[in-house]
């Protein structure tokens, strides 16, 4: 028992005054976050049927720690949709834990549940104060969910990143390597444990990039593989005479391309997403493309206007097809650096072909309230 | 009488360049002796967030709106909106903390004397010697 006593204290001791945890903590832990409150106005077209909400749009809470110099812990919980279990509301995510180590500029590393670099928006699409838009671009809004695959068109996850600048000139060349899980994560207590990747393989990305005064460019790509295996007891699989061994594993693959540049008052950006699935069938297609681009002008420090075209093209061959084309104007009003106030009209217009061709339009008017904490 | 009068010019003039100037300073241990425009927009941007020896930078802003401020920001190319809206990114992602803002250019000098690692930018005209100057700007005309 002495032995095991003296034992613990030395390990103690040890765990103390080892090189890691003598380094003093930087800080303490910090805690902050924001929220953006909504007033949605819905017009369906031409039926002029009409909604309006508020809402909570989005809440996150962050707690970050200096754990060293060069170590840091953060914690992202999120809140979607004015979130309550009690009424069947919204969602409520574990949307990032993780701790980073920063070697130098070129070499950082970040370890954890994270949300990967891909192309300018993806990182960033849930921090709503960095966003001039109340409904985002189509690929990241999240209460679009029912109506696009949005996980389809950018990686969602991540869990290990390699990334950093490295100075060329007067540029920056940034890099970020990721790996994750592979979509295929089990929902269904029946099938085993549950938020598990349900196949041996991962998803693999990054982005490569150019910053140069005010202009930024990349490109960023995902590959994974995808477990269409349900769709083995559908018509889909005797229809198109599809082996369930091919079904198991269809590559995925995720191009990216963004720009932007601030210029004077002006800025802008603009990215696109092409998604092929490797499925080797002629007949069988669920390719889809994705396109947003941006154009602002800062009328002062506070007050920001925009105009924005957003698009999708979406396959889901031999069924049918769907795009949707958004076009739309905002601006947001800086009350005070963590007060912002925002506006924005879109027209949405989506067209599904093939077996049954149906086209309908819908105007959105939204406000909102930015908030940081 | 001529030279009394030159001289007095000549102050005169020192004088108003050192108001229209503005003064990169950093404590006096920090080992670098000048910086270059693109280095300095690194250092305040948070991009490089160490010196050459390792210390920890820290950068030291002035609070609010004022003329100094912007004109510093422009001479970097940078507006003031956009450099809050680096750090509030920065804040947001994890990767950093805004840097402390303090409400004159005295407070400035005074914090930058007293913390290792620290820069500022202050009107020339209130440098003094318990700081280092790393840069001189001509002030923007706004």
């Amino acid at each position: 028992m002495i032995r095991f006593k003296i034992a613990i204290f030395i390990t103690a001791l040890a765990i103390c005054c080892s090189p890691a945890w003598s380094q003093t903590t930087d800080s303490d832990l910090k805690m902050f976050g924001y929220f953006q409150v909504s007033l949605t106005h819905q017009k369906d077209l031409p039926s002029e049927n009409a909604v309006n909400s508020f809402q909570v749009q989005q809440l996150n809470i962050f707690l970050q720690k200096n754990l060293t110099t060069n170590w840091t812990a953060f914690i992202n919980f999120e809140f979607l949709n004015s979130y309550s279990s009690f009424r069947n509301w919204g969602a409520h995510n574990l949307e990032e834990a993780w701790v980073s180590y920063r070697r130098s500029n070129q070499f950082k590393l970040k370890l954890g549940l994270q949300v990967p670099p891909f192309n300018n928006l993806n990182e960033i699409k849930n921090r709503t104060p960095l966003l001039p838009y109340i409904i985002r671009p189509l690929a990241y809004e999240s209460s679009f969910n029912e109506i696009i695959a949005i996980e389809e068109f950018v990686p969602a996850r991540a869990f290990v990143q390699i990334y950093g600048f490295i100075p060329w000139d007067k540029a920056k060349v940034e890099h970020a390597f990721f790996i994750g899980n592979s979509p295929n994560i089990n929902n269904d207590p029946e099938r085993g444990q549950t938020g598990v990747d349900s196949t041996n393989t991962f998803l693999f990305g990054g982005r490569l990039g150019l910053r140069f005064l005010n202009f930024k460019a990349g490109v960023s790509a995902t590959f994974d593989d995808l477990d269409f295996s349900f769709l083995a007891d559908t018509f889909l699989a005797d229809t198109l005479n599809y082996p369930l061994t091919r079904l198991r594993k269809v590559p995925r693959i995720r191009l990216g391309g963004d720009f932007s540049f601030n210029v004077g008052k002006f800025s802008g950006e603009a990215e696109i997403i092409r998604v092929t699935y490797d499925d080797d069938h002629p007949d069988f297609n669920v390719d889809k493309e994705f396109f947003y681009g941006t154009l602002g002008y800062s009328f002062s420090e506070k007050l920001f206007l925009y105009g924005s075209y957003w698009a999708t093209r979406e396959n889901y061959h031999p069924v049918t097809d769907q795009d949707i084309d958004v076009f739309n104007g905002g601006a947001s009003f800086a009350l005070f650096d963590s007060l912002v106030l925002k506006a924005q009209y879109a027209r949405v217009k989506i067209a599904n072909s093939r077996q049954v061709p149906h086209e309908f339009d819908f105007d959105y008017y939204t406000l909102a309230l930015s908030v940081v904490f | 009488m001529k030279i009394l009068i030159i001289l007095l010019l000549l102050i005169i003039a020192g004088a108003t360049d050192a108001f229209s100037q503005v003064a990169v300073i950093a404590h006096r241990a920090v080992q670098a002796d000048t910086l270059t425009q693109s280095q300095l927009l690194d250092y305040f941007t948070g991009d490089i967030k160490s010196w050459a020896d390792k210390t920890p930078v820290v950068v030291l802003d002035l609070k609010g709106q004022s003329e100094i401020k912007d004109s510093f920001y422009k001479r970097l190319g940078i507006t003031s909106s956009r450099i809050k809206s680096i750090w509030l990114k920065k804040l947001l992602l994890g990767e950093g903390d805004a840097p402390e803002a303090l409400k004159s250019e005295d407070d400035v000098v005074k914090r930058v004397a007293s913390t290792p690692g620290a820069i500022g930018y202050v009107s020339r005209s209130k440098v003094n010697s318990e700081v280092k100057i790393l840069r001189i700007v001509e002030k923007e005309k706004l």
